[in-house]
């Protein structure tokens, strides 16, 4: 075989420049599949950390679970009958999980539950000087909440424990610190609950996630305080849970709402959204990094279709004397090979520059997060990935002109002189 | 003298029409054969067949004894690559390659290591008068030249019938001189059997036998040299 390999190489060194181009596309391909899938994973991974951190695995909320059954089921046996029901109204809205401490201490001896924080959400209007923002109230048992989530670590100064020194110290969240133009912590803002009664209370630290939509919104206050504010004492009407293994959300969740009576929603499907737009961001950046790999596979189909053209007269010689038809479809695929393997090691060394210089660019980067600079999942894989594409598209690519090169026949070049 | 190489009856029909029609030709080992005919007659279809380039539309082609199946793609490789050795009127060497790269590349097929093939082909090189050419590429050779280059590479698996298909066609008169004496050398020093097909009864004169094609037939076999085939045993 290494005679093959000495022939294929000696004529791709003759045809430089076609070479060259074709090795770049393949590079090209290679390094776009690679930097484009550290970008893609690195900004997704980050998002959902980061919301996983911040918002719990599992929310237990006020909503009954939607069966439409429910009251005909109450009053006939559903073993016996069975019913259609053509449309109900929601009637029984519940407005709080009355038995919240029965449920936060049934699931604390769970070893799949490592922490549960109750809540209180509510809206309400903030008030500093002239400016005046909606926000999310939530009420929080600071302790229970830092179990649950990685809420100090969000902190600018971390004075969760402020929280519970003095009810009238609240957190929040950076941009909307930023919307009413406060700047530093110890500035007094109102809040004005729904009835109608004003709030003076003391912003003590900021909340920064980096995930635009927490930031902006989210007020965090102790919960006795916003039970005071809402005027409704002692009362609570989320459960955010933290668990063992947050890929099993979805099952726990399911069972939560069975044992509960009320709708557990997993991450995955309060996500749901984000996470089908990653897919279709993914499919997208597929489709164009395959692009890419499809035209630089034609680059490789043209060098070697030309190749075999302009060398029917070597290939004739070449079988006559005594190469078989495998040897001259080796020959050929292998000058595609070469291309596929040479081009998929530039792309591979050209991607981990272009990310190793990615690393080092500062820039404020706001949209649906918010990073100085790019978040980049680099995988080892991704670049073995990125050399394998390329060397099964050239592959592909060399094949069909090796294989009408092997079917020429040596006697049909001789008779007409070649 | 043993018989090397037999066509029985050989019959090559290409685009409905026959070629060959029936062509009983026994070559000797050791022997220069000349085949001379008109344009068209079927000179080159016949050496095409007899080399295993080509495979007949009826007939047998029998090779040191043994019946070819021409069915066998990967035989017939095999057999092109050790057994014979081809010159055609235009040498077809391969551009890329310089004359003594050209030369070893049926010795790689034959998994001959590199640096003995290079030095076999070094040696090929000088004894045609090549010495000065060894590294040289295609293009930087005279047509005399790069035919001799050709002959090399015909010889450099040592086979044993060298087909030579108008090997001076397209040279001058000094080089056909040049390259006739060695095919006659070669034929005389190495014993290698020769079969040549030329359209010129001059060259045809100084080989051992003469056959003559006319319209895909044989029609006549003009013994140059009747002191070689006294041994002959049919
Ligand atoms: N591929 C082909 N298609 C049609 N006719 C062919 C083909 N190859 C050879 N022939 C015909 O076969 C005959 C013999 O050809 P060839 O063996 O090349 O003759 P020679 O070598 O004696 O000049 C010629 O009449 C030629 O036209
Ligand atoms: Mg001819």
């Amino acid at each position: 075989m290494i005679h093959n390999i000495f022939i294929s190489s000696k004529f791709l060194i003759e045809r430089k420049r076609q070479t060259a181009v074709a090795l770049l596309g393949v590079a090209i391909g290679v390094s776009a599949f690679i930097v484009m899938t550290s970008l893609m994973r690195g900004f997704q991974k980050y998002f959902i950390k980061q919301a996983l951190n911040i918002n719990g695995h599992i929310n237990l909320k006020v909503e009954e679970n939607n069966d439409e059954l429910r009251i005909v089921k109450k009053a006939f046996n559903p073993e016996k009958y069975l019913f259609v029901v053509l449309g109900s109204k929601p009637k029984e809205k519940k407005y709080k999980i009355s038995n919240y401490k029965q449920i936060i201490k049934m699931y604390s001896s769970n070893p799949e539950i490592i922490g549960i924080s109750p809540h209180l959400l509510g809206t309400g209007m903030v008030v500093y000087g002239t400016k005046e923002k909606n926000a999310s109230l939530i009420g929080i048992y600071p302790e229970l909440e830092n179990k649950t989530v990685s809420f100090k670590e969000y902190l600018k100064s971390g004075k969760l424990s402020q929280l519970e020194a003095d009810k009238n110290n609240i957190i929040i969240g950076i941009k909307l610190a930023d919307d009413l133009g406060i700047k530093e912590p110890g500035k007094k803002i109102s809040i004005v609950s729904p009835s109608g009664n004003i709030y003076t209370l003391k912003v003590i630290d900021f909340l920064n996630t980096g995930i635009t939509e927490i930031d902006k919104t989210r007020i965090y206050i102790h919960i006795k305080k916003l039970q005071t504010i809402l005027e409704k004492p002692g009362q609570v009407n989320e459960i955010i849970f933290k668990i063992k293994h947050p890929e099993d959300a979805v099952s726990v969740a399911k069972q939560i709402s069975l044992q509960t009576g009320y709708k557990a929603e997993s991450w995955q499907e309060a996500f749901r959204n984000f996470l089908s737009l990653f897919r279709m961001q993914n499919y997208i950046t597929y489709i164009i990094v395959f692009s890419i790999l499809v035209v630089s596979a034609f680059g490789i189909f043209n060098i070697i279709m030309m190749t075999v053209l302009e060398k029917k007269k070597d290939i004739a010689i070449l079988k006559a004397i005594g190469y078989s038809n495998i040897d001259i479809i080796f020959i050929f695929t292998m000058q595609g090979l070469i291309i596929g393997i040479i081009g998929g090691i530039i792309g591979n060394i050209l991607g981990f520059y272009i990310l190793e210089w990615l690393e080092t660019v500062k820039i404020e980067v706001e949209g649906i997060i918010r990073v100085k600079g790019f978040i980049l999942d680099r995988n080892i894989l991704y670049h073995l990935f990125g050399f394998i594409f390329a060397f099964v598209f050239s592959l592909l690519a060399a094949f069909y002109p090796s294989y009408r090169a092997s079917k020429l026949y040596p006697v049909d070049i001789f008779r007409t002189g070649g | 003298m043993k018989i090397i190489l037999e066509a029985v009856n050989i019959k090559k029909k290409i685009k409905q029409e026959l070629i060959l029609k029936g062509i009983n030709l026994k070559v000797y080992k050791g022997e220069f054969l000349s085949i001379i005919g008109a344009s068209g007659s079927g000179k080159s279809t016949l050496l095409y067949i007899l080399g295993l380039l080509d495979k007949p539309t009826g007939g047998n082609i029998i090779l040191e004894g043994e019946n070819i199946d021409f069915k066998n793609v990967k035989k017939l490789t095999v057999l092109r690559n050790k057994k014979f050795g081809f010159v055609f009127q235009f040498h077809y060497l391969i551009p890329e390659f310089t004359a003594v790269e050209n030369v070893i590349i049926p010795m790689l097929k034959a998994k001959t290591n590199k640096k003995q093939a290079l030095q076999r082909a070094t040696n090929l090189l000088k004894q045609l008068g090549l010495t000065e050419k060894i590294n040289k590429r295609p293009f930087e050779l005279s047509g005399g030249e790069q035919q001799r280059v050709a002959i090399a590479r015909a010889l450099a698996n040592k086979p044993s019938i060298i087909l030579a298909d108008e090997p001076t066609g397209n040279l001058d008169s000094k080089n056909t001189q040049n390259v006739m004496e060695i095919l006659l050398n070669l034929n005389n020093k190495y014993k290698t059997t020769i079969i040549m097909v030329t359209h010129e009864l001059e060259l045809a004169k100084l080989t051992d036998r003469t056959i003559e094609l006319v319209d895909g037939k044989i029609t006549k076999e003009i013994i140059n040299k009747p002191d070689k085939y006294t041994h002959v045993q049919n």
